[in-house]
């Protein structure tokens, strides 16, 4: 069955308006809540559906909007890359929701709280989906308000501070891209990625062509919190509500690792080399500075924030070796790194929401979990998929890394990426002990309620699932990686010659 | 002409990026406004010096080197984008400096443990 290329504006239309009638339903709570859950598992499940279909027929969806044949109009290129990353996004940001639903949080009352989570949803697919490079930035800058007020609502007290200190670096990001997308558009004069990659192509000394790669790096770069531009990145997803924390620390940071593939593969082929040793050796020192900064922290929630910089290095490590394998294996650490992260994040904020304050400071949770021994077993299993230990996911996405590092026979990076990834196990296992084995301090006691169990009892469910039957995902990512490597058929498949 | 706008855009971006680095949170404030504004004119000029007259407007077709009007429609939605986006950060700043009876930037520093 063939499918019509409008389908694929659905992933983005069902979370746009489910967003605009939850608005509307905001005085009816259970209806506002059972609309916003349906409307993110049907988009979830189109996106899946879509997903399959352009994976079987080997053919990407293109819409071209209103009409206007690309390069002139808005095109939305839904090519297996792209639609690995949505399908990414959606899974854990149905968890997400769910976890939102469950929680005893004040912030997830508000009535538009649902209505920013459809509409970070919304501007994630976008971003990931559009063949624009101007609509990129649009779409980025919808992700970054709806994230930023989702943070600013949080119940931490803190959360405004976090998030004006993401929006102040998210708004310089916006400023660098739309530099250099201005760069591009004076030397290519189009905004098309498939149009600019061939322009670049046929005309690799275009006048402003390396100040508009330095900009969109430091672009993707603050996005996705590289070594140099992370400093935001803890306060902001330590500060956040549990949901939200969960959701910016594991799929709204891969919106620059999509960036990196894009920039690599399609736009920037002739200068892949270059851009592939920075984010190698970028790559390695955020492994480095992540995993001690992790340990050295006080937090459970900011020790799983400096987490993610170190497997986000993980993951540029295997952008920069480049081959055909690394590939495959950065793509499967991006969506398991995304389950794990998420489950860890959501099991951090339910044992604060048990804790006497709501914080996931070590010395208020220390002790706090000694009732609640699954999720002590959920943690367990996640710290375990975290350093990649069988039968996890987490397992697999290591032993795809490590097998292609000694293909490119890397053996100092690979030291470093062994070494480290037991010292992951390090600092989860401390946070582990502190919550689940110490006994509490004096006169701290466990709530008898808060946040419900749900959303990570499913995320780890995945996370062993996907251990244990890798083949699925780890050949839809080598499909995708198949896919990256030749970008003739992306621009005959937008540009239609 | 080139040159102006070439000395306007690169003093606009000293002066945002001077403010942006001070300690007062309202002057970095400003400093983003300033850094927008010369992000705009940049884009600006990417299409300026393509043609003299308007698209569209006055386009007879022959022989006319009309002006590239995309660039304006892009800082046309820049400035939208940028204009939620200040409105944003002054509500931010107006929310913090009441919480921490402060405008210094290094007082603002509660999330460091």
């Amino acid at each position: 069955m063939t499918i019509e290329p409008q389908l694929i504006l659905l992933p983005l239309l069902i979370p746009l308006s489910g967003a605009g009638v939850a608005l509307l339903l905001r005085k009816r709570r259970p209806y506002q809540a059972g609309w916003a859950l349906g409307s993110m598992l049907l988009s979830c499940g189109v996106s899946l559906w879509l997903f399959v279909d352009v994976w079987q027929t080997g053919r990407p969806l293109v819409w071209q909007g209103g009409g206007w044949l690309a390069p002139f109009g808005i095109t939305l290129v839904a090519d297996i890359l792209a639609l690995f990353f949505v399908v990414m996004t959606q899974v854990v940001m149905v968890t997400g929701m769910v976890y939102a639903l469950g929680s005893g949080d004040k912030a997830v009352k508000y009535p538009a709280f649902l209505v920013l989570f459809l509409t970070l949803c919304t501007g994630l697919t976008g971003a990931l989906m559009t063949g624009d490079i101007f609509n990129m930035y649009v779409f980025a800058e919808l992700l970054v308000i709806s994230g930023t007020v989702l943070t600013a609502i949080s119940d931490d007290k803190f959360g405004t501070e976090a998030a004006y200190k993401y929006f102040y670096m998210s708004l310089l990001a916006s400023f660098l891209m739309l530099l250099g997308i201005g760069c591009l558009y004076v030397s290519y004069g189009t905004l098309n990625m498939a149009d600019l990659s061939v322009r670049i192509q046929a005309q690799p000394d275009g006048l402003l062509l390396l100040p508009a790669i330095g900009f969109l790096l430091a672009t993707f770069m603050i996005k996705s919190a590289v070594f140099p531009f992370h400093f935001w990145q803890p306060d902001f997803h330590a500060a956040s509500p549990t949901a939200v924390s969960a959701m910016l620390s594991s799929v709204v940071v891969k919106l620059g690792v999509y960036g990196f593939l894009r920039m690599t593969f399609l736009l920037f082929a002739a200068q892949a080399v270059q851009m592939r040793g920075l984010l190698l050796v970028l790559g390695i020192v955020g492994i480095l500075f992540g995993g001690l900064s992790a340990i050295g922290t006080h937090n459970v929630k900011r020790m799983l924030a400096y987490s993610t910089l170190a497997q986000i290095g993980f993951i540029l490590v295997g952008i920069g070796w480049g081959t055909p394998l690394a590939i495959t294996a950065a793509l499967v650490f991006a969506f398991n790194h995304s389950l794990i992260k998420a489950a860890m994040l959501m099991l951090a904020g339910f044992v604060a929401s048990r804790a006497s304050i709501k914080s996931a400071a070590f010395d208020v949770v220390t002790g706090v979990g000694r009732p609640l021994p699954a999720a002590g077993l959920l943690f367990f299993i996640g710290s375990l998929a975290l350093a990649g230990i069988p039968p996890t996911s987490g397992f697999v996405s290591k032993l795809l890394l490590f097998s292609s590092g000694i293909e490119a026979a890397a053996f100092w990076p690979l030291l470093i990426l062994g070494l480290f990834s037991i010292l992951t196990l390090v600092y989860t296992m401390r946070a582990f002990m502190r919550i689940w084995w110490q006994d509490p301090a004096e006169g701290i006691s466990t709530k008898p309620t808060g946040d419900h169990l749900l959303a990570p009892i499913l995320l780890i469910g995945l996370i062993l699932v996907l251990g244990i039957w890798a083949s699925p995902l780890v050949e839809a990512a080598q499909a995708v990686s198949a896919w990256v490597a030749d970008p003739a058929a992306y621009v005959t498949a937008v540009l239609g010659n | 002409m080139e040159l102006l706008t070439a000395l306007t855009i690169g003093t606009l971006f000293a002066i945002g990026v001077f403010q942006l680095l001070r300690r007062n949170v309202i002057r970095s404030a400003i400093g983003l406004v300033i850094l927008a504004n010369a992000v705009n004119l940049f884009l600006l000029t990417t299409g300026a010096y393509l043609g003299e007259d308007p698209a569209y407007a006055t386009y007879t077709g022959v022989g006319q080197r009309i002006a590239d009007p995309l660039p304006q429609a892009l800082i046309l939605t820049a400035i939208v984008i940028s204009m939620g986006g200040t409105a944003f950060v002054l509500a931010m700043l107006y929310i913090i400096s009441a919480r921490y009876q402060t405008a210094n930037m290094d007082d603002v520093d509660n999330l460091k443990n």
